[in-house]
């Protein structure tokens, strides 16, 4: 590695500081491009100082670093890239503060990226001003709809753990509501969570939980017991994703209207975001008209998966995701396995600038077919059984 | 046949069409030379606009060709045959009779799949039960379309019954394994093991055709020689594109023994041409999402593993060429992705196949040295040796398998005075 590496270092950190330092959503696209065009070929740059197999890859990307005229140019991994063991690092083992491993389904081998303490700041700043911009900056009670387990500080933290652990800095006090049981089940602690509900009935609450945890063990519980909270003045986050909700025909309208009538709150106050560890410090929440938004640090690109070219507004394809933030591991520029459309810049009536679009579906994981293959259920989600 | 292909709802549907089948296929006998003659009207039908750019078109008017089927048919049932008469042998005399019913599960990623099995079943005067799947229902109705033109007298059209139907409905699969004499199924690994598991009466004949992966290899007489390399590389381009590297005949891996002097650098530069020629002659018009992220992981893998492998690709997921060292078959790809690999010796190469390696399409300068291979590559599960460029000809045997005689019965007759 580079003897240079620490100055360069000392240099981004100040590029991207003063890009964390603004508005995350206030800054014309035409000023945010150029800043993040040479933010990205410095850490591109210093990436392949610290790898030599992220040099290897970057230097035989069609488009060179001096070439390219475009974010959209830059080489961008696949995110899957870091399902690797070890995974890919530009920092010494020592300097690794702790690693993030994505929630895998099963069988699925997850993914894992390693932050080193200036990365670890940064992706909490990151979050931070994100949902600073959706709930306001005041700190409050935080309700978390998982066991105290995931709370607790690791070397080692799992998607569900980095996300109750993201939004830690809003947090006057914190309470886990559930809790594992002699089956080590996750069950539901009711007198807890109806004495937290009498306390903060009054104050504004900020309430995370992974959708379908909040879903099976939260909102149908206690619908079941036809329990409501009183508790208007909260904002419900939630990630992870719609799968299994989808197995079991819940719709994201559907699962909002449940989780506002448990609340007693207005269904705006419940927020769907996205997010992927592999991302670390970005996060995507639905405005108020159900889009995402793409802040500062960051940008989304959506490609036509036939040419791989940027698509157009009102177009669908893969989504690339692109953050500033991450200095220990190479995930500046990654295409993901999703797909989405693309609405625009700068039009939502929401008011935020930049990009901003819509997740369509999750890609099925590709299997590779002989002749031939039998068209099978399986092989078009990807494992393989009979059409 | 009132519809090209029937939409099929309940087992008794394809019950009914099983018994259909079967009354016509006793009610007469029917030559192969019969069948030639519609094959070669089907064949000059189908150089038509519409079909010319359905993957494959060309391949199958080819095939339909006396000239193409002839032989095979010579070789696999004796030259009485093509006239559907007896053969003496000693004292005795043989003839080929259809088993009755032949049930075809052609794999769902070849659009010429359903067509090329059945004729195969039809050469033996069968009738054909074809489940087409999903994805290919349009093509197959155009090209069968064109059979009805041709087949006016129904000689062939009546001995044909095309279903299709939900993927989940394992009930129509079962009916049709029920009423057949025999099966031909195409597909992979899991697949076709479901199909095998569906109940066939005790006497089917069932055989599988798949799941394998081909190679190419080459000696650096061949790769190393700047005057031949060109047309080398435009034949593996070729072999690369066809069937969008689907086939089981498809490389996936081209092996290219060390040379002195040979530089493969240069090499793979000619072959990034010729990747290019193609694929501005035959671009892709479309593409799954998921081949595409599998295109770009193993890009970043193959340069991520190892910073000495090297790769050629442009922005877009056309084509893809991974070079490094190595004896064993990566994890194919497939979508236009070409591992070239430098090996010290060609002979290590092919003693690693393990029964995967459905085809070796070879170039190699020294003759003596090609049938040394080539016997090792037998001896070691390979089922076709290939020139270069010609990966993908169809022809019989198939997977190491006759294409018309499985599904045909050799009568044997002993006359009973002398």
């Amino acid at each position: 590695m580079s003897q240079l590496a620490e100055p360069r270092l000392a240099e981004l950190e100040q590029a991207v500081g003063a890009l964390l330092d603004k508005p995350p959503y206030a800054v014309p696209p035409s000023e945010r491009r150029e800043a993040l065009l040479a933010l990205f070929k410095q850490e591109l740059s210093y990436a392949c100082d610290r790898s030599q197999q992220f040099r290897n890859y970057v230097r035989h990307w069609p488009i060179s670093l001096s070439a390219a005229d475009a974010v959209a140019d830059l080489p961008y991994l696949p995110v899957s890239t870091f399902k690797a063991n070890p995974p890919l690092s530009l920092v010494e083992t020592r300097d690794i503060k702790r690693t993030l491993s994505s929630s895998s389904t099963s069988g699925q081998i997850p993914s894992r990226v390693v932050l080193d303490a200036a990365t670890g700041r940064r992706m909490t700043r990151g979050v931070t001003a994100i949902i600073r911009d959706f709930i306001g900056p005041a700190r409050r009670p935080y309700l978390v709809i998982d066991i105290p387990e995931n709370l607790k500080p690791q070397v080692e933290l799992g998607a569900r753990g980095a996300a109750i652990q993201g939004l830690g800095s809003f947090a006057t006090e914190t309470v886990c509501c559930l809790r594992r049981d002699d089956a080590a089940d996750s069950v539901l602690e009711l007198e807890k969570l109806l004495a937290c509900a009498e306390k903060w009935r009054d104050s504004a609450v900020l309430v995370y939980g992974f959708t379908y945890v909040i879903w099976t063990q939260f909102v149908q519980p206690l619908q079941r017991q036809g329990v409501t909270l009183r508790m208007p003045n909260v904002h419900v986050l939630h990630s992870g994703g719609w799968k299994r909700l989808e197995q079991q025909a819940v719709t994201k309208d559907a699962f909002m209207r449940g989780v506002a009538s448990v609340f007693a709150c207005s269904a705006d106050r419940v927020i769907d975001y996205y997010g992927m560890v592999e991302n670390v410090g970005v996060v995507y929440p639905d405005c108020e008209h159900g889009h995402k938004h793409v802040p500062t640090f960051a940008e989304v690109i959506i490609r036509d998966p036939l040419t791989l070219a940027p698509v157009e507004a009102g177009q669908q394809g893969l989504v690339q995701v692109c953050s500033v933030l991450p200095t220990s591991f190479p995930g500046f520029l990654l295409l993901t396995d999703d797909m989405a459309e693309l609405i625009g810049q700068d039009g939502c009536p929401c008011g935020r600038r930049g990009t901003y679009f819509r997740f369509t579906r999750r890609v099925p994981k590709v299997e590779v077919r002989g002749c031939g293959n039998l068209e099978t259920t399986r092989s078009r989600q990807g494992t393989g059984a009979h059409e | 046949m009132s519809d090209v292909i029937h939409s099929i709802t309940s087992p008794e549907e394809i019950n009914r069409a099983a018994r259909q089948l079967r009354e016509t296929a006793l009610e007469a006998d029917l030559s192969p030379d019969v069948v030639l003659e519609v094959f070669e009207r089907w064949s000059a039908a189908l150089d038509a606009p519409g079909l010319r750019d359905v993957p494959g078109a060309a391949f199958l008017r080819l095939w339909l060709r006396r000239g193409t089927l002839q032989p095979i048919l010579l070789r696999e049932l004796g030259p009485e045959s093509l006239h559907g008469g007896w053969r003496e042998e000693g004292h005795a005399r043989l003839k080929a009779f259809p088993l009755g019913v032949v049930g075809h599960w052609p794999a769902g990623n070849i659009e010429i799949q359903p067509v090329l099995s059945l004729t195969c079943a039809l050469l033996g005067g069968n009738g054909c039960l074809v489940r087409v799947p999903s994805g290919l229902v349009e093509t197959t109705r155009l090209i069968l379309e064109k059979l009805l033109e041709v087949d006016q007298a129904g000689l062939l059209t009546k001995r044909l019954f095309l279903a299709s139907f939900d993927h989940a409905r394992t009930d129509l699969h079962a009916a049709i394994a029920q009423t057949v004499d025999g099966a031909m199924i195409w597909g992979g690994a899991e697949s076709v093991s479901e199909v095998r598991a569906l109940p066939f009466p005790h006497w089917a004949r069932v055989v599988v055709f798949g799941p394998r992966l081909s190679v190419a290899a080459m000696d650096a007489g061949a790769w190393g020689c700047r005057n031949e390399r060109p047309s080398w590389c435009r034949r593996i381009a070729r072999d690369v594109w066809q069937f969008e590297q689907q086939a089981c005949s498809s490389p996936q891996t081209l092996f290219l023994e060390r040379g002195d002097d040979c530089d493969p650098g240069e090499f793979v530069e000619d072959l990034k041409c010729a990747f290019q020629e193609e694929n501005r002659a035959h671009p892709r018009r479309e593409i799954e999402p998921a081949l595409t992220s599998a295109i770009c992981q193993a890009r970043a893998s193959w340069l991520l593993d190892d910073a000495a492998n090297r790769a050629w690709f442009p922005g877009s997921p056309d084509w893809t060429i991974l070079l490094g060292k190595g004896v064993d078959i990566p994890e194919p790809t497939q979508g236009r992705t070409l591992s070239v690999l430098v090996a010290e010796d060609l002979m290590e190469v092919v003693s690693r196949f393990d029964g995967t390696v459905q085809t070796l399409g070879l170039a190699i300068k020294d003759a003596a040295r090609e049938e040394t291979l080539a016997a090792a590559a037998g001896r070691h599960g390979v089922d076709r040796v290939v020139r270069l460029g010609q990966m993908h000809v169809f022809g019989s045997p198939w997977d190491g398998v006759d294409l018309v005689r499985p599904m045909v019965r050799l009568v044997r007759h002993v006359c009973s005075q002398d």
